[in-house]
């Protein structure tokens, strides 16, 4: 179960010709993801800026 | 816990012997389209505590959900199609548990819209918890559109219930990449929540306390 199917890296890469259609479903996917994490990350730090800015003000 | 899911499925795992190494995605799509319809039936769940009990934080959690919901719904749709390529000869086909799926999609699409269009929030947060529940719908009929209709998409390969289809060497790496998934998932609505509540919320004096 844990020998890998793969001898090196570019085996790993192609994937007997399917490396094109698996790398990029992960590329894509894991961007999006992390892309959503640094959005998320930064609405957070608008908004306690913006309400720390409306409290000194007030 | 994904990584490793991941690294399990992709080196690891023994070749399918029929698809090759294609069927790898699976450890990203299945994951991706089981939290697609989960996070839909959590925001139905929302919905209607709002609508019944008027609950002002099951609003806030849909609202901040849905965009969650749309990008791994996206991510499932395009894990499908490019999986579809080597397999199928086709990226897109207008079966019933794809175009189920693109619907749930375009339902996140409508919630996010529906939403943004009043500037009253209240009656917002009260129209989109409406348009939840109808939409629920579409979450069984997703669910049994491979047992309904004759479809391209094969039968679930997974069961709760009773036994799977598919060998162990696929299964666990699976299963972990399900459970990975769904912890990031939750972590990534706890930030969203959490920034959407804050903005909501801003001129209670709890939150000028909390900031």
């Amino acid at each position: 179960m844990f020998n890998s199917e793969f001898k090196n890296f570019n085996e790993i890469l192609d994937m007997s010709g399917h490396g094109i259609y698996v790398w990029s479903v992960y590329l894509v996917g894991i961007s999006i993801i992390a892309i959503s994490f640094l959005i998320a990350k930064k609405r957070i730090k608008t908004v306690q800026r913006k309400i720390k800015l409306n409290n000194a003000s007030s | 816990m994904l990584m490793l899911g991941w690294i399990w499925g992709l080196l690891f795992a023994p070749q399918d012997a029929v698809q090759g190494n294609s069927y790898r995605i699976i450890f990203f799509h299945v994951p991706s389209v089981i939290f697609a319809e989960l996070i839909y039936f959590f925001m139905a769940v929302c919905a209607l505590m709002h609508i019944v009990w008027r609950v002002k934080l099951a609003a806030y959690l849909i609202k901040s959900a849905a965009p969650i919901g749309a990008m791994i719904t996206f991510i499932g749709l395009f894990s499908g199609s490019i999986w579809g390529i080597p397999t199928w000869g086709t990226w897109w086909q207008w079966d019933a548990r794809i175009t189920s799926t693109l619907i749930l999609f375009i339902m996140y699409l409508g919630v996010l819209t529906l939403h943004g269009s009043f500037s009253n929030l209240e009656k917002a947060d009260r129209l989109m918890s409406i348009l939840v529940i109808i939409g629920v719908v579409n979450i069984p009929i997703i669910k049994k559109s491979v047992d309904w209709w004759s479809t391209l998409h094969q039968p679930a390969s997974i069961s709760v219930s009773g036994s799977s289809s598919i060998d162990p060497s696929m299964l666990y790496p699976l299963l972990i990449s399900i459970i990975g998934l769904g912890f990031m998932l939750i972590s990534l609505g706890i930030l969203s929540s959490r920034s959407y509540i804050l903005s909501r919320e801003k001129n209670k004096k709890w939150v000028s306390d909390y900031v």
